[in-house]
């Protein structure tokens, strides 16, 4: 019996498994073909040396006849039978054995993987044909109101009663007609009026009844609220009961939980992103001074050896090969020291730390709060402590990497602490005296700004106003649209941006007096902190209206190229200094602005009093400009020569060299007589548009600013190779000066500053140029081709992914020849088949055709004899 | 308001005069009414106008035209007498208006000028007497006042050089001028404001012909009969640079001369030697002046052969730093780089040259230190040996600069033992453009020179341009919010000035 269950069975495979070990039989000799070997190798296997042609031919025809016979003759039909009844195709079995094999099979079935855990599925107990579940379920047949009471049967509805249904169907007999005189209609007609009445009455109870639910309901309603409070307060008297642990408990379950990001930032942590923040922007800012160009050329390789292989396998030359010895009982290594120099290192920094803190203390106030809460914590907090070391360290090996000299940041120091005697007492009470100016705008103005939609509108607001009120209405407007609110803010920010700049500029047209200069100062004073909010709010309008101006301002300078621009020039110079990272090696704002700088210093004349300041602005502008990034300008030192040069007394015949666009004769700044105290060192705003002549008080100024400014450039540039050649010619005239005519105090500084320069000039060292050592190349190695096996054939040298490609392809090519073979014998071999077939039904219809003309011819001979026989009948008579 | 009408006004009816006496010899007194007030001074420029116009169509008419037939007596006709008096009021006119050469007014004078050229044009084209249409006619008589005054004018009349320049295109204008000038040249010396002049019209002057070749005194059918002799036009050259060279200069008129010797008159001299010891001494001058001369003495070494000594101890001398501010440092840097361009030079004295180009460097402005890190760079590509300024064979240190900066003499200044710190520490230039100029002595030097002539006339201008166009994705920002206007690091400001 086979099971078609699964049609796979079906196929040629399957019967080829089947036959397969039948074929393990001994070979008939009979029946073996040898195929002859033309070439003889050895140690080939010879896999097809013998076949069996006719055992094989007749195993494929077996197998074409299980496979492709059976689908030939169910082809074109559709559906087929298949008795799937056990045993009912096999004859041997008798009726009870058939039956037992099916009862076998149905509980094999019920033990099947699927059932095996349904222990009580076995059996379905039925009653009366039904399962016991269906009888089980206790289902409330739904009645309708008319059903309700059916019990009784007078009322029943449809129903005619009985007694109607006596008379008027069965007729009840013919005594009981003779009462009652009523005709067949008038019975009907009760019926009718019955049945009516009835059905009134019900309706009537129906809404009576209703009516009472109703009732019932409202009344329950009006009860409701009287039935629940006393049970809340049942519930009340209740949880009074509750004990202190359920509570407590209940408490912590239900205690709000905070997320781990709500963790309230402690003053310290804020401190510290603070810090963070602000360490990461100075390795940034550290990372573009460089210019990332200049990157490849700076990380200098220590050591390479040529045999170097480019693993980046460092050998750590830098620290000093020393082997351990001993000498005296003492190790030649320093041990401890070492731990020793570090800790009193990071005690230096933590010194420099406190400092430093102390210093930003004085310099801002704005942060005092914080700055202070920060030092407070510094003794409890020990991390925070030890990052900001970190930060020295790193600040401290940036300086040595700077190539700086060891005493340089001693000389910075220094420095710094002068400044600071002078200095930030004097700022602090600047700006103490500021903010409470501040304090008291901020009281006056509203607290409200919209947006100007043009210029005129802002300059119809800032108009007439002090310097103070502006800087207030801005920042208010600033925060009144902080991009954050609204949509558009963002840009209608760096129109205002555009529009504070034009602002400036008219407030510098019309200055005619010193009292106009120090206004401009003042407002663009107050309006610094504001320009640079609005930066920080839309760089890309804020960097592009710059530029726009210093365009604007460098096409108008082009036309007279050796006379100095206006003071509003210098305002958006310094702005540009305050706002954009000036430290860059190469910045979109800060490079065009330092070019045009450089330019107005090579070439501008310095004639009367106002150029000579205005040219100290610009220089000591660079000066501001290149104080993180300490590069050299050799405008500004040309032009600082310039200045001493106008200062030195031409008394005698030999001309001092000056360099154009001084003139040689020029001695505006000479200080004829001695001058014995000078109270203001700086230079003036007021002096940048003095028509004023020079001076006595504007020459010292003059002078101190400049030996400032050049003792500052030279502390940057200490570190050039060719510093003295640079400040050879700064020299010369500083020591042409009349020292004598000086006040104490700066003839005391310049001499100093000589001093520096001629030490500089005889204790230096020169290291030679010397490029940069490259490693050489190596030589390319042919590796030789080693084949492992030779096997005289040829192997294709490929990758492995080819190899396999190929080998896929030739068994691809194979197995289809090898298919077109097959089907080429499957259709011989149906061929074959359907040609038996009409050979089959030709003999049989061969047969027919001959049974019939022999039937035929039966049939005639007997009629013939028929025939025969009546005439001869006939004749006889 | 009536100031502005009134020149309209008188410019009207002058030429409504003109008009008429054209028209028809009634109005002929018209012409003395215009003359009168010319006379008075004002209303110059229609006056000039006016008359120009006049003649210009009397010309044209051949109305002045007098036929004098040989070996017959002047007939005294009318019409002779009319044609008479016309001619002896245009020579009145004509002088007048070769005087107004001299006007004060620059606008007056080139009028005037251009009036007469036009005039002499015209009376070229239609000749006053008969003459032989053999040769070509060109009224000499007429062009020499013109030019005369044009040299002797008192005042610098380049004003009127630049207009005569635009007739100069003219073949036969061209060589008239050379054949005046020599007798023009004056023989003793004459003042610089002469001088001036004199060179101001010899630089405008070209020897050869116009490749154009139009002529100005031809007939309106444009038929012509002159021949362009170059010959001759170079023998009035020689004849005016004879003279020429006997002048005593000044200062100014010196770099003038040399600026004309150079530019026209070198290539066509028959002697160029004889220049020799001029520019020889104008070479010890120094600043602009000996730069010229040494264009021109490497134009005689190169071209004809001289030989001088100490040339490039001069050219060593050049290079001071006032030179940066002069408009000629371009082209110092151009023959300086044609007088190294021989890769047979000593070497230290390349290194000389080198060192002290880099010293001027440290001072110089940016756009020439882009001009000279390419040069040493060029120089050290030519010379190979120089390579150990940039690459020190042993390394090592020194306690000063061996290169010895007041030394004169290149060869001596011990340069080729120095290195080239300069151009390292102006890597540090606060100037980007500069600074990546400077970095060319890190990276191994490329196998071609850089080209100079690029950027020779490059000015700070065009630093400025490139940087403001220099796009950059990333805007860096000041992190430190400033108080006041006063940063909270690196504050200079403050530092020197009160607000």
């Amino acid at each position: 019996m086979v099971k078609v269950k699964n049609k796979k069975r079906n196929t040629a495979e399957s019967v080829n498994d089947k036959k397969a070990s039948k074929n393990k039989k001994v070979l008939n000799p009979f029946e073996v073909h040898i195929n002859k070997e033309k070439i003889r190798v050895l140690g080939k296997k010879a896999k097809n040396d013998r076949g069996l042609p006719g055992v094989s031919r007749a195993k494929a025809l077996q197998k074409r006849k299980n496979t492709i016979l059976p689908e030939y003759k169910v082809q074109n039909k559709s559906n087929q039978f298949t008795d799937k009844r056990i045993g009912e195709k096999n004859r041997s079995l008798s009726a009870d054995e058939k039956s037992i094999a099916r009862y076998t099979a149905v509980r094999m079935n019920q033990h099947k993987k699927k059932s095996i855990y349904n222990l009580a599925d076995d059996e379905v107990l039925t009653h009366k044909g039904q399962t016991l579940s269906e009888i089980e379920k206790f289902e409330d047949v739904p009645h309708s109101d008319d059903d309700d009471d059916e019990v009784d049967g007078q009322r029943n509805s449809g129903r005619l009663d009985s007694s109607f249904v006596e008379d008027a169907h069965f007729g009840g007999g013919m005594l009981k007609k003779a009462d009652g005189a009523k005709s067949h209609k008038d019975l009907i007609e009760q019926l009718i009026m019955e049945s009516k009445k009835r059905k009134a009455e019900m309706q009537k109870q129906k809404m009576a009844n209703s009516d009472l639910t109703d009732k019932l309901d409202s009344e329950w309603k009006d009860l409701l609220p009287i039935v629940t409070n006393s049970n809340k307060k049942e519930e009340e008297l209740a949880a009074a009961k509750v004990d202190d642990y359920d509570k407590v408990m209940r408490e912590l379950k239900f205690e709000a939980r905070g997320t781990p990001s709500d963790k309230l930032k402690t003053e310290d942590d804020i401190a510290k992103e603070e810090k963070d923040k602000l360490e990461r922007l100075e390795r940034e800012r550290l990372e573009r001074m460089k210019g990332n160009v200049f990157d490849a050329a700076s990380t200098k390789i220590v050591h390479r050896s040529a045999d170097d292989l480019d693993d980046n396998f460092a050998y750590d030359s830098d620290t000093p090969d020393v082997t351990l010895s001993y000498n005296d009982g003492k190790s030649n290594v320093p041990m401890e020291d070492e731990d020793k120099e570090e800790e009193n290192e990071n005690e230096d920094v933590e010194e420099e730390v406190e400092e430093e803190e102390l210093e930003t203390e004085s310099e801002d106030d704005m942060s005092d709060l914080k700055e202070d809460e920060e030092s407070s914590s510094e003794d409890e907090d020990i991390p925070i402590v030890e990052a900001k070391v970190l930060s020295k360290k790193e600040s401290a090996t940036k300086l040595i990497n700077g190539k700086h000299k060891l005493d340089e940041p001693e000389e910075d120091e220094t420095k710094r602490s002068k400044l600071d005697i002078k200095d930030p007492e004097k700022i602090k009470e600047d700006l103490m005296f500021r903010k409470e100016m501040m304090e008291e705008a901020r009281k006056e103005l509203p607290y409200t700004f919209a947006l100007p939609e043009n210029y005129e509108q802002l300059q119809e607001l800032l108009k007439d106003k002090p310097s103070h009120h502006q800087s207030v209405i801005i920042e208010r407007m600033i925060k009144c649209n902080h991009p954050s609110l609204k949509e558009g803010n963002k840009d209608e920010l760096g129109h205002l941006f555009a529009y504070l700049l034009q602002h400036l500029s008219d407030i510098c047209c019309d200055i005619e007096d010193c009292k106009d200069v120090k206004h401009c100062f003042d407002v663009f004073a107050c309006m610094t902190p504001q320009f640079f909010d609005l930066a920080q709010l839309n760089p890309e309008t804020s960097h592009r209206s710059l530029i726009e101006v210093f365009k604007e301002k460098q096409a108008e300078y082009r036309k007279k190229p050796t006379k100095f621009p206006t003071v509003e020039v210098l305002l958006y110079l310094k702005l540009g200094s305050c706002l954009f990272s000036t430290s860059d090696f190469r910045h979109l704002v800060v490079t065009p602005s330092l070019v045009f700088m450089e330019q107005m210093l090579t070439w501008c004349k310095a004639k009367t009093r106002a150029n000579v300041a205005y040219g100290l602005f610009l220089v000591s502008l660079i000066a501001e400009y290149t104080t993180l990034s300490k590069r050299y300008s050799p405008a500004s030192i040309k032009f600082l020569c310039g200045i001493l040069h106008m200062a030195i007394p031409k008394v005698t015949v030999r001309q001092i060299k000056v360099l154009p666009p001084f003139k040689h004769i020029s001695s505006s700044l000479v200080l004829a007589e001695q001058v014995e105290t000078f109270d203001n060192p700086k230079l003036d705003v007021t002096d940048l548009i003095d028509v004023k002549d020079f001076d006595d008080a504007f020459r010292i100024k003059a002078i101190n600013v400049s030996l400032g400014l050049l003792k500052y450039f030279h502390s940057n540039c200490q570190p050039l190779s060719s510093c003295p050649e640079i400040f050879e010619t700064a020299f010369n005239y500083l020591s042409q000066l009349p020292k004598e005519n000086y006040p104490e105090s700066l003839s005391k500084s310049l001499n100093s500053f000589l001093e520096t320069l001629d030490e500089g000039k005889n204790n230096r060292t020169l290291e030679y140029v010397v490029m940069e050592k490259k490693k050489p190349k190596a030589l390319r190695l042919y590796e030789p081709n080693i084949v492992k096996i030779f096997d005289r054939k040829m192997h294709k040298s490929q990758s492995k992914e080819k190899a396999e490609r190929d080998k896929l392809l030739h068994k691809i090519k194979k197995e289809k020849k090898g298919a077109i073979r097959e089907i080429r014998r499957d259709k011989a071999f149906l061929g074959r088949v359907k040609i038996n077939q009409k050979i089959q039904s030709d003999t049989v219809r061969k047969e027919k055709v001959k049974k019939i003309y022999a039937e035929a011819a039966s049939q005639q001979c007997a009629l013939n004899a028929m025939d025969r026989y009546n005439e001869v009948r006939s004749k006889k008579r | 308001m009536s100031q502005q009408e009134k020149p309209m006004k008188i410019s009207k009816v002058l030429r409504q005069k003109a008009q008429e006496m054209l028209g028809s010899r009634k109005y002929a007194n018209n012409l003395l009414d215009i003359m009168r007030h010319f006379d008075t001074g004002a209303d110059t420029c229609p006056c000039i106008l006016t008359l120009e116009m006049i003649f210009t169509s009397l010309l044209k008419s051949s109305e002045m035209f007098i036929e004098i037939v040989p070996l017959k007596p002047m007939e005294r006709t009318a019409e002779i007498q009319y044609r008479e008096w016309l001619k002896q009021i245009y020579e009145e006119a004509w002088n007048k208006m070769v005087h107004c050469l001299d006007h004060a007014s620059p606008k007056v004078a080139t009028q005037a000028l251009a009036s007469c050229m036009n005039i002499m044009a015209h009376e070229g084209r239609y000749p006053l007497e008969p003459r032989s249409s053999q040769e070509h006619y060109i009224p000499f008589y007429r062009l020499k006042p013109i030019v005369m005054k044009i040299i002797f004018n008192r005042q610098s009349s380049a004003h009127l050089i630049n207009k005569f320049q635009e007739y100069l295109v003219y073949d036969d204008m061209l060589f008239a001028t050379w054949k005046l000038l020599p007798s023009l040249t004056a023989k003793t010396n004459p003042n610089d404001v002469y001088i001036m002049n004199f060179l101001m019209l010899l630089e405008k002057l070209q020897l050869q012909q116009n490749t154009e070749g139009s002529i100005l005194f031809s007939t309106e059918e444009g038929e012509h009969n002159f021949i362009y002799d170059e010959n001759s036009a170079r023998k009035s050259l020689n004849k005016v640079w004879n003279c020429v060279m006997l002048w005593e200069q000044g200062p100014v008129t010196l770099k003038q001369l040399l600026i004309v010797l150079l530019e026209r008159v070198m290539p066509y001299l028959d002697k160029p030697l004889m220049l020799t010891d001029f520019l020889m001494d104008a070479l010890d001058i120094g600043g602009p002046v000996s730069l010229l001369a040494l264009q021109g003495l490497f134009t005689l070494i190169q071209s004809h052969n001289l030989d001088y000594p100490n040339i490039f101890a001069k050219l060593y001398s050049m290079f001071e730093p006032e030179i940066f501010h002069t408009k000629f440092k371009a082209r110092l840097f151009y023959l300086s780089d044609m007088f190294l361009s021989s890769t047979h030079l000593p070497e230290n004295m390349v290194a000389a040259f080198a060192k002290r180009l880099a010293r001027l460097a440290l001072i110089a402005p940016s756009e020439d230190i882009i001009i000279i890190c390419m040069f040493i760079g060029n120089l050290i590509l030519r010379h190979p040996g120089l390579k150990c300024m940039l690459n020190h064979p042993n390394g090592g240190s020194a306690t000063n600069d061996p290169y010895i900066m007041e030394e004169r003499d290149p060869v001596k200044s011990n340069a080729i033992n120095s290195s080239l710190w300069e151009i390292q520490s102006l890597q540090n230039h606060v100037l980007p453009s500069v600074a990546m100029a400077a970095r060319f002595i890190n990276t191994p030097l490329p196998s071609v020179e850089w080209d100079i002539t690029k950027v020779l006339d490059n000015s700070s201008d065009d630093i400025f341009d490139k940087e403001i166009k220099k796009n950059h994705k990333l805007i860096a920002l000041a992190f430190d919010r400033p108080n006041g206007c006063f940063l909270n690091r690196g504050e200079i400001i403050s530092q020197y000035w009160n607000f």
